[in-house]
């Protein structure tokens, strides 16, 4: 908890900075989740351009908020909360609807790095993509809050109370959502074992 | 220890093993456990393979000109006349829970510019619409961040009172 309340100390100071007006402190604190917040977005929409568009606009409303920003709670529980809200939203508003992207055009430069050392055949490469393919699509296919539970457990390593806080619901919501999430999960990538 | 699967915390103890996220004292006991317990152990393998397939999903890198965009547009949106106007009001408005009163009145405001009848000019020059329309639209922008804030503010509140158990 020693950590928790550490980080949370420090980016609720870097934004009650950004309140009294430093810029500096703002630039820290995009620096610092930029990374996280558009790989989340990315995930959530699977679509680059959209989860871009997203991304900004999460930046922008945090900016935007400086002024009425209370440190109630850990900076990430705020920042995923404004982040999961426009991605619902952008979701139920079908704003992805261009669809998810194929991984030809849009992963095409991403490192084949787990098979091994040497390059990858043509075969492997294949048999990467396909199974990344099924990844994407399994994910894809959960309840848009059982993904974002599962999103925010896996990658961003949250603990369930604090993906209840972005969520907006109990912890005990948070387990069912993640508890059903991974069963589904466990269902359609079993044969990936 | 208790079969994980058969009591009230599912799964749990499984799933926190799968994620690392297990202290060494519990997960020896887990691990003990799987050994004679066949259902555990397949629920673990299963999981393993959820946990290691999501591991191969790489996000891709952040773009280069993201910053550079997100500051034209801070820079962009700070020298609205409304947003000044509008921001000494913000704590106030989101204490008393009026911003939808104060959206009425400004729409109902931007509504009365946009559509004030043809005094001097019949038909209004298209930029000034074209500015009008974007204020409204920056508006509705902000009065959904107050929401949001007011939710979140009323969310954290709430849980603020309740101890953060385990
Ligand atoms: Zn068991």
């Amino acid at each position: 908890m020693g950590g928790a309340a550490a980080a949370l100390d420090y980016d609720a100071e870097l934004m009650l900075r950004v309140k009294e007006g430093d810029g500096a402190s703002f630039g820290l604190l995009l620096e610092k989740h930029r990374s996280a917040v558009i790989h989340f977005l990315y995930r959530m929409v699977q679509n680059h351009a959209v989860a871009e568009e997203l991304a900004q606009e999460v930046f922008l409303r945090v900016y935007r908020s400086r002024s009425t920003y209370e440190p109630t709670a850990k900076f990430t529980t705020w920042l995923f909360r404004i982040a999961t809200h426009l991605a619902l939203n952008a979701l139920r508003d079908g704003k992805n609807e261009r669809g998810q992207e194929s991984l030809d055009g849009s992963v095409a430069e991403l490192p084949v790095r787990q098979i091994s050392d040497a390059a990858p055949t043509v075969e492997q490469s294949m048999v990467y993509r396909a199974r990344l393919e099924e990844v994407r699509r399994a994910v894809s296919l959960l309840p848009e809050k059982q993904r974002a539970a599962v999103l925010m457990h896996k990658y961003e390593e949250m603990e369930y109370s604090q993906i209840a806080k972005v969520l907006g619901c109990s912890e005990s919501a948070v387990k069912s959502l993640l508890f059903r999430a991974y069963e589904t999960l466990r269902a359609r990538l079993a044969h990936m074992a | 220890m208790r079969c994980p699967i058969e009591t009230e915390e599912h799964a749990e103890t499984l799933l926190a093993y799968c994620a690392n996220r297990l202290d060494p004292a519990q997960a020896a006991a887990l691990e003990r456990h799987m050994r004679s317990c066949a259902a555990c152990r397949s629920f673990q393998e299963a999981q393993q393979t959820v946990w290691e397939a999501l591991d191969t999903w790489e996000a891709p890198p952040v773009p280069a000109d993201f910053d550079r965009r997100l500051y034209q547009r801070i820079e962009a949106e700070g020298y609205t006349w409304w947003q000044r106007l509008f921001q000494p009001f913000r704590p106030v408005l989101l204490r008393q829970g009026l911003p939808l009163a104060a959206a009425a009145c400004l729409l109902v405001m931007a509504g009365i510019i946009a559509q004030r009848p043809g005094e001097r000019r019949p038909a209004p020059a298209p930029p000034a619409v074209r500015v009008e329309s974007v204020q409204a639209e920056q508006v509705e922008r902000t009065l959904d961040d107050l929401e949001l804030l007011h939710q979140f503010t009323e969310a954290t509140g709430v849980e603020k009172h309740s101890p953060d158990s385990m």
